[in-house]
């Protein structure tokens, strides 16, 4: 507050001192020239009649010649006066104006409005360094879950496009350099309720810096950052950053996986998007990409991640690239863009079975993708897409699995920060034998009538679940499956993925298992439904009347309470 | 030399002389004190108050809190002033000692101005 004041103050000076002088003169004017009153006596104004005629002269309200007609020379003297003092109002208001707009003014008022919020702020935040696609993304999918987040850039263009989204809880924004500290500091890294730092800058530098200055000064809180280049990212893991993602790497993966084991991509596609779903054909969700031949045209960083995590026992590379010295690309490789029809039968585009579109030209990969289509009809097509908004070019294009880096990489963000379990659980799913595998997805689609599940946590804790609480304390065990489905309520069926007791994962939780105090339980159902462990939370009641069977009349204000405060999971 | 700073200094002097030639005299004789002595004094202190806006050292806040004072009293002096010449006609003898001790308070305000501006000066030396 004291900044702006002062600094309103000290640009007003000029133009005050300039209104007192053009005041003061035409005051003292006044009081000097010598009048005649209505008996044709001489007399002379006194200050507070001179001042009080200056005034309404000044701002050109105009109550006329008062107490007595002027005189020629008085009229003379306010006609000067009149022209100097409006002068010196659209000057004082001119200044006054041009204040508002400087952009040290308006600096100082958002790093003062900044600041203000910072200090009010009462909800458990994240960090997001960086407004582009990514930010974008993580920031609407925080703000659904009605997590707050504070975001920092450098354009405030793009910090202004934010105030016309309609978001559930409004981000507080900065526009600044990240990789000043001071930021950080005004971005509240050390207040108690900031939860995470969300580094997704286009720059891999600048995320590694964030990392630094975060860990040095607040160890405690977790930092993920965007990395799309291997030596910064060793370096970032150097000194503990807690997550890395590289968008390349983690969709070459999830290629690898989709090709070795179909069943299991569905799993991690379903719940690692589980707030925007990736474009990818159903079919191959089915039946995962067939091996054999796969051309991939541009071998950026991009196609070295997926030709990396192929399994050259099912699958044979052929890496078409424009220049084949330069990015390094194995013998056997073809030159050329893979735009036109020649290069593409070069690489053997009809035995071929996958032709990925990997370079950073999002007009190239659509062309790519067409020819490709057009030479062999049966081609499975993967596109990576630079520029968000020409996501739905490619989806026109009927390319087949579509690569948004910004959408992997917030997915992924996403994930990690609101549901650690999900991570968990993903983490351990490559142990599940092929018929867990596939019986877990038989299972989730008859309860989700084929559509994409959506994952719920169960924290068994006096907070979050107290009429559970209760009834395990009273000593008469609960069963998982007793909180995960109930043949009264049968569309409020869940299933248990995972349970997480002491530290120790237990991958989809026998339903016999007993819960216990402090057990954390991750249940996956359809979409807007309610969960019956959602339901049974905090009804205790219900509890009684699914478990021991004993008959309850709920008031009619308490279940109405009840019904508004539980939401179905989205 | 500082063109600035003379003014500045200037101003601040020229509150305290014009403010000491209203000022001196016996009290509560009206012809002791001119009034356009207040009017120049009230002027120059308002100037003197603008002019140390947005100086944000201890110093500066401390000038400007002192000049402020200033202010007040000697605006309180022409509003005392100006009523009683308006309701009376002339000033009365006990207002006019009000409005001289009035003076006399932003006297020592003014004082002070320009002794925390001798400081300065002085520190800025060393």
């Amino acid at each position: 507050m004291s900044d702006i004041f002062f600094l309103v103050l000290r640009r007003l000076r000029t133009p005050l001192i300039l209104l007192i002088g053009v005041y003061a003169i035409a005051t003292f004017g006044m009081t000097l020239i010598p009048g005649i009153d209505a008996d044709g006596e001489p007399w002379h104004m006194t200050f507070f009649h001179a001042f009080y005629f200056v005034s309404f002269m000044g701002t050109t309200i105009g109550f006329g010649e008062i107490p007595h007609p002027f005189t020629d020379l008085q009229r003379a003297w306010v006609l000067v006066c009149i022209y100097t003092s409006v002068i010196a109002w659209l000057y004082g208001i001119g200044s006054l104006l041009k204040l508002l707009q400087d952009e040290t003014f308006i600096g100082a008022v958002a790093q003062r409005s900044f600041k203000l919020s910072i200090k009010r702020i009462d909800l458990p935040f994240h960090i997001v360094c960086g407004y582009g696609e990514t930010g974008q993304l993580i920031t609407r999918g925080l703000s659904e879950l009605g997590i707050q987040t504070v975001i920092i850039d450098l354009k405030s263009e793009r910090l202004h496009a934010l105030e016309l989204e309609e978001l559930g809880v409004q981000p507080i924004v900065l526009s600044g350099d990240i990789t000043n500290p001071e930021n950080l500091f005004a971005a509240g890294i050390n207040n108690p309720l900031c939860r995470g730092i969300i580094a997704v800058t286009q720059d891999d530098h600048t995320n590694l810096q964030i990392a630094v200055a975060s860990k040095l000064v607040n160890p405690d809180v977790p930092v993920i950052c965007r990395s799309e280049i291997q030596d910064e990212a060793d370096n970032m893991e150097s000194f503990g950053t807690d997550t890395i993602i590289n968008p390349y790497l983690t969709f070459g993966r999830r290629l690898s996986l989709l090709t070795s084991n179909p069943a299991l991509h569905r799993i991690h596609n379903w719940f690692i998007n589980q707030h925007s779903a990736e474009h990818i054909n159903q079919r191959i969700t089915h039946e995962g990409l067939p091996g054999g031949n796969w051309i991939i045209c541009g071998y950026g960083r991009f196609g070295k991640a997926v030709e990396h995590y192929s399994d050259n026992r099912h699958t044979n590379i052929i890496i078409v690239d424009i220049d084949l010295d330069a990015s390094g690309a194995p013998k056997g490789s073809i030159a050329g863009r893979g735009t036109e029809a020649k290069t593409l039968i070069e690489a053997g585009i009809e035995d071929a079975s996958v032709i990925i579109a990997a370079s950073d030209d999002d007009a190239n990969n659509l062309s790519v993708l067409i020819t490709a289509k057009q030479l062999n009809s049966k081609i499975v097509t993967i596109g990576r897409v630079s520029q968000e908004t020409n996501n739905k070019l490619f989806v026109h294009a009927k390319c087949d699995y579509i690569m948004r880096r910004s959408q992997v990489v917030a997915n992924e963000a996403l994930t990690r920060i609101s549901r650690p379990l999900v991570t968990k659980f993903l983490q351990y799913s490559s142990s599940l034998s092929s018929e867990a595998t596939n019986h877990l997805i038989t299972e989730i689609c008859r309860l989700t009538d084929d559509t994409d599940p959506v994952t719920w946590r169960l924290g068994v804790n006096v907070d979050e679940a107290p009429a559970i609480v209760r009834f395990i304390d009273k000593h008469r065990s609960l069963t998982i499956g007793n909180v995960s489905a109930n043949a009264r309520l049968p569309r409020a069926e869940g299933i248990p993925l995972l349970l997480l007791r002491g530290g120790m994962s237990h991958l989809l939780p026998d339903p016999s298992m007993p819960l216990k105090l402090g057990d954390e339980l991750l249940l996956c159902g359809a979409r807007n439904q309610t969960l019956l462990a959602q339901k049974m939370r905090e009804n205790v009641e219900l509890v009684d009347s699914l478990i021991n069977q004993n008959q309850h009349h709920i008031p009619l204000l308490r279940w109405l309470k009840r019904r508004k405060k539980i939401k179905p999971i989205d | 030399m500082n063109l600035e700073k003379v003014i500045f200094a200037f101003f601040i002097i020229l509150a305290l002389s014009l403010n000491f030639s209203f000022f001196i005299g016996e009290l509560s004789e009206p012809a002791h004190h001119h009034v356009y002595e207040l009017f120049a004094a009230l002027i120059v202190s308002l100037i003197c108050t603008v002019m140390k806006f947005g100086d944000r050292t201890h110093f500066g806040s401390t000038v400007l809190a002192s000049s402020l004072v200033v202010d007040l009293l000697l605006i309180a002096a022409a509003v005392t002033w100006g009523i009683s010449t308006v309701s009376y006609g002339a000033i009365t003898a006990t207002t006019m000692a009000t409005v001289t001790s009035l003076a006399g308070g932003a006297l020592i305000a003014n004082l002070l101005s320009v002794v925390l501006l001798i400081i300065e000066t002085g520190q800025i030396r060393k």
